[in-house]
């Protein structure tokens, strides 16, 4: 279960994207140019206003196991529901993967996913949704 | 004391009436522009879609004290973190559809958004003025039917530390007063968009966004807490002397 791994990437286009849907700041929250990969298991889906999030079970590069809080950023229920989230999107207990921008602050867990088509995949490989436009 | 009209008076009598109720209708709904039904979100010409209504962190109609304000303001206090509403103008960047209702003395804005509905009150109604010491989260808004547009001034607004742009931390002061011109241009409904605001603005912000009819408001939005405040414990205080802030749970 313990995939982790960070890359180093320019992500100008999931700026872009935040200044499109975001009055919740993310800017100087997360590590944008590192990107982080994590497998685990859902603990909480809740799709909800004015930002959906999703909690993970997963270990980190020490193999210590957090509840890490995968963050869709400025996106509301609307534009989740047109790239294809609904209320069923993940099970509590089911096996996925994401990857995204680490949260800096310390002893806190947190990523996040928005923009770029970057969404989490389930145990097969395949995206939990199509995808396309959040507007 | 009687008094007696021929019937020809009475007939004139009864015509000067009309005219006159005529008169006193044509500065209200009755020679109004039909701005009536349901609207998606306004979305800028020339396929900018939101980039004309966006105040920038640094932009140049910014006064020095609105950037003062922004370097000062802490993100964790901004009040959308406790799910307060999006202010007007910056309102109109949230891609939700809306509601427009012409009644006789008055004009709802309902917004898809937060449940937010925003009254203007018409001219010539006698509606009341707010009191020198009342002001309002969404402002005071009076409107008027000027041609084929309708027109609306608010004012009386609260100093919000998201007044200006929610994104970025720019407030608005109680001098924020908002002109907006609402115009049918074919099937189409046009906004113009004007703000000033003497304390943080140098210039008028101004905008304009295009309508198109839609058939539904589509779902209801509920702002919850836990949605709200999620990423705050992500956030790096900018003052990590102060006590960490306890909120209330509403």
């Amino acid at each position: 279960m313990k995939i982790f791994r960070i890359i180093l990437l320019t992500l100008s286009a999931v700026f872009v994207m935040s200044q499109a849907i975001a009055h919740h700041s993310t800017r100087g929250i997360y590590h944008e140019d590192q990107e982080l990969e994590l497998t685990g298991t859902v603990k909480e889906w809740a799709f909800v206003n004015p930002h959906p999030y999703l909690t993970l079970s997963a270990e980190d590069e020490n193999g210590e196991l957090h509840d890490w809080d995968l963050s869709y950023g400025g996106a509301a229920v609307v534009h989740l529901q047109r790239q294809g989230y609904t209320t069923d999107t993940f099970k509590v207990g089911e096996v996925i993967s994401v990857k995204g921008n680490p949260a800096r602050k310390t002893g806190v867990y947190g990523i996040l996913m928005e923009g770029g088509g970057n969404h989490p995949t389930r145990e097969d490989g395949t995206p939990v949704v199509a995808g396309g436009s959040m507007f | 004391m009687k008094i007696i009209l021929s019937a020809n008076k009475f007939i004139k009598l009864l015509v000067g009436l009309c005219l006159t109720t005529a008169a006193i209708s044509s500065l209200g709904a009755d020679n109004a522009p039909d701005l009536d039904g349901l609207w998606s979100f306004g979305q800028c010409p020339g396929g900018r879609f939101l980039g004309c209504m966006t105040l920038q962190e640094d932009d140049s109609k910014l006064t020095d004290r609105a950037k003062a304000y922004q370097a000062a303001l802490d993100e964790i206090a901004q009040p959308k973190y406790d799910c307060a509403p999006m202010p007007i103008p910056h309102m109109y960047t949230d891609p939700y559809n809306f509601r427009l209702e012409q009644l006789e003395d008055r004009v709802l804005v309902y917004y898809g958004k937060d449940d937010v509905v925003r009254t203007i009150w018409l001219e010539g109604h006698g509606h009341p003025e707010p009191t020198i010491n009342e002001f309002f989260y969404f402002g005071h808004a009076v409107g008027r039917y000027e041609g084929n547009s309708l027109v609306v001034v608010t004012s009386k607004f609260t100093f919000d530390p998201q007044g200006l742009n929610a994104d970025f931390r720019i407030p608005s002061s109680t001098q924020k007063q908002i002109t907006e011109r609402f115009s049918r241009e074919g099937d189409d409904l046009v906004m113009d968009v004007s703000t000033v605001d003497t304390f943080f603005l140098n210039e008028p912000w101004t905008f304009q966004v295009r309508s198109t009819p839609v058939t539904d408001m589509g779902d209801a939005w509920t702002c919850e807490l836990d949605g709200a405040r999620r990423s705050l414990r992500f956030e790096i205080s900018k003052y990590p002397e102060d006590p960490e802030p306890e909120r209330i749970q509403y």
